[in-house]
């Protein structure tokens, strides 16, 4: 089994502020993680790998060379090889550039070790567009499985898998083909607390680091900037809501209560409204 | 058990005395790892302060050229003597402070100490973070053979261990350094606020004319309230850190909140000034151990050593105790190298580590102020009467009323007679020759 699973190292959002004046993001001083998603995506992998006896992870990232301690932290939560994508000519991607990069890398990982599986998070939490890993699946025309939440059944042998994914009615089961990608839920794997050896081999182990043009070759016009046809407009910080009003039923009587809560309603242009007037326990 | 993990040294903690022995160890050619619970080393610090370059110039005779984040050189220091509206402030500047490198730097730990960790790291000491030491390991004969930690699989083995675990000394107990929990009485808290000023309004406030140069102002009297304790005021790159440590036992015994005094010491009619504007990047509080040199934990035992503030290797009255933790670490890990080459772990042979530190400033000085924490305690008219009174006197001295010299000098002798009587005076003297005396 080859699982190959795409990360990506974001701020720490807990962290993060906005410029008031430019209104870009901060990032001075804030902490780097790996995507919290995408660390659930690594362990998923992983247990995959326990759970069929045998095979090799593979985590990949596109991002500064600093990204490479994200990577670190796959290999510690069990990865076995990392690969870092890290070009200043990748700089400046949006979602269809960094979707053609990480597909293009897969392919030239999956011509080394075919690959059976594909894990990505199921967003980021700094653009939250849940975009690229969708993005991978159609570029490398593999089945996609967005959401999903747990692996019930994987047969290398027979070349199928049957994965859990949450929609909003519940969990569908979809049976698939392999190769397959998968983003995921947090609730695919449990991340487990890595375990001493394995720190002290991520500590000793050096990603390799994949350029624009070595070892394999992207196209020019695809990636960083040249390859991003997003226009980001502005970006600003919303002003924040005042509070609601509060009615009390005691004071003013439900009648007169619901009557200020409708004439509120049809100012904001909100129709076809009937008021049910009953007792509110 | 074929393939347990095995290291020539292990060292507990990141912080200076830890990174201190790992480097000179590594550069001594040992396998060493070094085990910190915070995600990076620094992480768990909350230091700004003083920091003295002459401990790491031993350790790393080539620190300059390898660009440590030092906030600013300190050019100016001295103290302030606060009475709750005035102060009397005795700063020494000289041009002799203004060479490169400096004698002493501002520092913010959580910048220094991950580049120091990677100085250890460079010199082939592996690094591992977020993992805490749970237990020391232990042979039949009680001989410590390595550390367990909070990691699945997580035993290491070596045939010493450094502990420099720092204040919360865990580790140190469990070896039978020291016999238990510090009391409030040794235990000093420091709170602690870093804020954010552009360098150039910084420069201005301070008078200071640009980034290479800066402040070290210790600061006594009603900053603690009168009790026993300082504050300090030190000028950052681009930001003051400020706080007030005291020990634990006054906060308790007067039911003071650290914050509160804290807060007090900021809104303090001649600090305001300095802070206006600035903004509060960061807040925290962390203990330092004041057990002085009666309390210090044993410092070696079978397979183990203990450093810095693990054990209590503070002069607080001088505001030192990150040179003294490089250097003992420096003497732990040149101990570690020797055991290593003589094939002995014993406590005997490891009781050179003391020897070393006895012969050098750190025990020295420990050994000089053994005295200074009891003695500041029972004499609470330091911080207090005698500050106030220092500032009424000057206030008396610089001021001009239309009467004759003569009374003033008698009003401001009454003063000192009314607060406390002179014999009273003379003996305080006396105590204070003695403590500093050691």
């Amino acid at each position: 089994m080859h699982a190959v699973v795409a990360i990506k190292q974001v701020p720490d959002t807990s962290n993060v502020r906005i410029d008031p004046e430019t209104g870009t993001l901060i990032r001075e001083g804030v902490p780097a993680i790996v995507n919290p998603y995408d660390i659930h995506a690594v362990e998923a992998a992983v247990q995959l790998k326990e759970r069929l006896g045998g095979g090799q992870v593979t985590v990949i990232t596109m991002g500064p060379p600093k990204a490479a301690e994200a990577l670190l932290e796959c290999v510690e939560q069990g990865a076995d090889r990392a690969i870092l994508i890290s070009d200043r000519k990748f700089g400046g991607a949006d979602t269809l550039a960094t979707s053609y990069v990480l597909a293009h890398t897969i392919e030239a990982i999956n011509a080394e070790l075919p690959v059976d599986i594909i894990f990505f998070g199921k967003q980021a939490i700094d653009g939250d567009t849940a975009q690229v890993g969708p993005g991978v699946a159609t570029r490398l025309n593999i089945p996609l499985i967005t959401y999903a939440v747990a692996i019930e059944e994987f047969d290398l042998a027979a070349r199928r898998a049957v994965v859990h994914r949450r929609v909003e009615q519940g969990i569908e089961v979809l049976e698939t083909t392999l190769p397959v990608l998968l983003t995921v839920e947090k609730e695919i794997a449990p991340v487990r607390h890595a375990p001493l050896p394995r720190l002290i081999a991520a500590a000793r182990y050096q990603p390799e680091t994949w350029t624009a043009t070595s070892p394999v070759l992207f196209d020019p016009q695809q990636i960083g900037l040249k390859g991003s046809p997003t226009v980001v407009g502005k970006a600003y910080t919303p002003p924040p809501r005042s509070g609601g009003d509060v009615l009390s039923v005691a004071d003013l009587g439900l009648d007169a209560v619901v009557a200020r809560a409708m004439a509120v309603i049809g100012q904001a242009h909100v129709r076809d409204l009937q008021p049910v007037t009953g007792v509110v326990s | 058990m074929t393939d347990r993990l095995t290291f020539d040294a292990i060292v507990v903690g990141a912080g200076p005395a830890g990174v201190a022995a790992a480097l000179t160890m590594a550069h001594g050619g040992l396998n060493v790892i070094i085990i910190e619970r915070g995600r990076f080393a620094g992480a768990k610090n909350l230091f700004g302060g003083v920091f003295y370059t002459h401990a790491l110039a031993d350790v790393l005779p080539d620190y300059w050229e390898r660009k440590p984040p030092f906030e600013r050189p300190v050019t100016e220091q001295g103290y302030w003597m606060l009475s709750p509206d005035s102060a009397i402030r005795v700063m020494h500047k000289s041009e002799r402070y203004l060479k490169e490198p400096a004698d002493a730097y501002t520092v913010l730990r959580a910048r220094f100490d991950p580049w120091f960790a990677e100085q250890a790291v460079a010199a082939g000491a592996l690094l591992i973070t977020r993992t805490t030491v749970t237990r020391l390991l232990k042979d039949e004969r009680g001989r410590v053979i390595g550390v367990d930690t909070d990691r699945p699989d997580g035993c290491v083995y070596a045939p010493v261990v450094i502990i420099a675990e720092g204040v919360n000394n865990l580790l140190t107990q469990q070896a039978g350094l020291i016999a238990s929990d510090l009391p409030p009485k040794y235990v000093a808290l420091a709170v602690k606020e870093y804020i954010n000023l552009p360098a150039k309004e910084l420069q201005t406030r301070f008078g200071l004319s640009g980034p290479r140069e800066g402040v070290a102002i210790d600061v006594f009297g009603d900053v603690t309230l009168g009790l026993p304790g300082t504050g300090f005021i030190y000028t950052d790159q681009s930001g003051i850190s400020i706080g007030v440590g005291m020990l634990l036992d006054e906060f308790v015994t007067h039911r003071l909140r650290p914050y509160e005094v804290l807060e007090r010491f900021k809104n303090h009619p001649v600090v305001r000034p300095y802070l206006e504007g600035g903004e509060v990047r960061e807040y925290g509080a962390h203990l330092i151990p004041e057990m002085g040199y009666d309390r210090m934990p044993k410092l070696a035992s079978d397979g183990v050593m203990v450093a810095g503030d693990a054990a209590g290797m503070v002069d607080a009255l001088h505001r030192e105790g990150t040179n003294l933790a490089i250097t003992a670490g420096k003497m732990a890990g040149e101990t570690a190298l020797a055991a290593h080459q003589a094939g002995d772990f014993s406590a005997a042979f490891l009781s050179r580590y003391r020897r070393s530190l006895e012969a050098s400033f750190v025990l020295k000085d420990m050994k000089q102020y053994r005295r200074m924490t009891d003695f500041l305690e029972s004499s609470p008219q330091f911080m207090g009467t005698y500050v106030n009174l220092l500032n009424e006197a000057a206030l008396r001295y610089f001021t001009a009323h239309g009467i004759p010299k003569r009374t003033m000098e008698h009003d401001i002798l009454k003063m000192v007679r009314e607060r406390r009587s002179f014999t009273g005076v003379a003996w305080d003297m006396l105590k204070l020759m003695r403590a500093m005396r050691g």
